[in-house]
């Protein structure tokens, strides 16, 4: 039985890893004698993002990075969560504010970074800040659709038992919301991420996505292109970082759905 | 509520009450200042940057961008998401190197785009085709891995042809994904156009827009945030308005 599980589970990685392998491998060989300055050989690009990122770079360019976009991301939840549940506890809020917030979610997130630049300057003021206010708007409305959208036999039962309206969102609305929320939180992840690396692209100086650019724009081509790969490693990480939180936070859901 | 204000759809009353917390918040309250455009100084500056023909021009760049690499990761993506949907194994083998270059932003490829492209309108689409390409072929592949089995055994033991499993079994069941899938893709489409022209200077509205800001230019950025949100808003209306008429036996 166990043996039978581990047989798969190599069978599943085989199946989805011979691919990627071939195209890293063919990356290697194909770039081994490159002479084009844009593409350089893998080998080097390796040897060099060991030299980067193990660990020399990390403090000055990562780590800024790293906590300028999970302080930003954290005041958009806060921020989110909060109004979106105080908005979705009233059917007429939420008509009245929805055409608003509609609207600042139409604007492409990364455009919202020049006018935190005009406000705040340069520095991680202005990058948390952006961060923070592109995150709010998707979690604000995940959140103002889950908590409209509460089962009405919930409701009715929440209301023989007399719950306070507190109550109410706190233990019924809330809880039920969180599925709807969680896509909510999803992507405005990603927008965090997106306008963490942009805030450095625009504003100058630190960061990993400033260095990145710098490294490109004065043709240390290397030094670019282990930046772009960390970036890409980053991204693919963090968004399964995300999908494990969201599988053990909503684990409670996913049972009940299988029961159902 | 008096009649009256009951007859005028929400919207406009919220829309109207959130630019004059607006104009309130940068003429008398805590953002008053150069660096801060009030709702009345951003309006106006948009109404004289309507009548310029270099805003419109930046804005067909844009526009250029965001349809040619809409259009291109189309003609790529559709074709081989059927072909990995096809059989099992390429649809398993590709799954994860898809979802993998799906979840990477095309921003953080710019630096590099610039090296190897420059910062040109064709840089703009080449950004395009990243962001969609990958989405739009796996999620094809997944809508074509989706027909419905009896009716594809149904068709093999009539001896159909695989051309003709495709087209009665295999892109009707997928046009549903196929329909999200680009639906998400024409959005994101804009959205790439303007942060390669923000971010790469590929030109059109974000190139634009970046001008304004380092100028200092307060009302002029506002200007052009406040029609981009305009635009992306029509858009998704006119997105799912037509995503409901093309498919209309899916309920989504």
């Amino acid at each position: 039985m166990i043996a039978r599980r581990i047989w798969h589970w190599v069978l599943a990685v085989l199946i989805a890893g011979w691919l990627p392998v071939l195209l890293i491998t063919w990356w290697w060989n194909a770039s081994a004698t490159s002479d084009n300055p844009f593409f350089p050989p893998l080998e080097q690009i390796w040897e060099q993002f060991k030299l980067n990122w193990v660990f020399l770079n990390v403090p000055i360019h990562l780590v800024p990075s790293l906590e300028n976009l999970f302080t930003g991301f954290a005041i958009g939840v806060v921020a989110g969560i909060g109004l979106g549940a105080l908005v979705g506890a009233s059917a007429t809020a939420a008509r009245y504010v929805e055409p608003v917030v509609d609207f600042f979610r139409a604007i492409p997130p990364v455009a919202l970074v020049p006018i935190f630049i005009l406000l705040l300057g340069l520095d991680s003021g202005m990058r948390i800040a952006s961060i923070a206010f592109a995150t709010t708007f998707p979690i604000l409305i995940a959140t103002i659709e889950g908590v409209r959208n509460t089962n009405v036999v919930l409701l009715d039962t929440a209301s023989v038992f007399r719950l306070t309206p507190a109550q109410l969102l706190w233990r019924v609305r809330l809880p039920n919301a969180m599925p709807v929320v969680f896509g909510g939180l999803q992507v405005g992840f990603q927008i965090a991420f997106i306008v963490t690396i942009a805030s450095e692209y625009l504003g100058s100086g630190f960061g990993l996505g400033a260095f990145t650019l710098i490294a490109a724009d004065s043709f240390m081509i290397l030094d670019a292109w282990t930046g772009v790969l960390l970036l890409g490693i980053l991204g693919y990480a963090l968004s399964l970082v995300f999908d494990l939180v969201e599988r053990v936070s909503l684990g409670w859901y996913y049972g009940q759905k299988k029961l159902a | 509520m008096p009649a009256v204000l009951r007859r005028i759809p929400a919207g406009v009353i919220s829309t109207v009450a959130a630019l004059i917390v607006w104009q309130i918040i940068g003429s008398v309250g805590p953002l008053a200042g150069d660096s801060f455009a009030t709702a009345t100084e951003a309006v106006s500056a948009l109404w004289t940057l309507l009548g310029e023909s270099t805003f419109w021009l930046a804005f067909w760049e844009t526009i250029q961008m965001a349809a040619i690499g809409f259009a291109i990761s189309i003609v790529i993506a559709i074709p081989l998401g059927i072909l990995i949907g096809l059989s099992r194994f390429s649809y398993r083998s590709s799954k994860f190197a898809f979802d993998f270059m799906k979840v990477i932003p095309p921003i953080v490829i710019i630096p590099i785009a610039i090296l190897v492209i420059g910062p040109t309108l064709a840089m703009g689409i080449a950004l395009v085709v990243f962001a969609n390409v990958f989405s739009v072929a796996i999620q094809t592949a997944y809508g074509v891995r989706d027909a419905d089995p009896v009716l594809l055994e149904t068709m093999r033991s009539y001896r159909m042809g695989l051309l003709q499993q495709i087209r009665y079994a295999r892109l009707p069941s997928a046009a549903v994904q196929i329909g999200i899938a680009m639906r998400l893709a024409i959005a994101a489409s804009l959205v790439v156009a303007i942060v390669a022209g923000l971010v790469g200077g590929a030109g059109g509205l974000g190139s634009f827009l970046a001008l304004t800001q380092s100028s200092g230019n307060a009302d002029d950025t506002y200007a052009v945030i406040l029609f981009m949100g305009a635009i992306g808003v029509a858009l998704s209306r006119l997105l799912v308005r037509g995503q409901r008429r093309v498919i209309f036996w899916s309920g989504r």
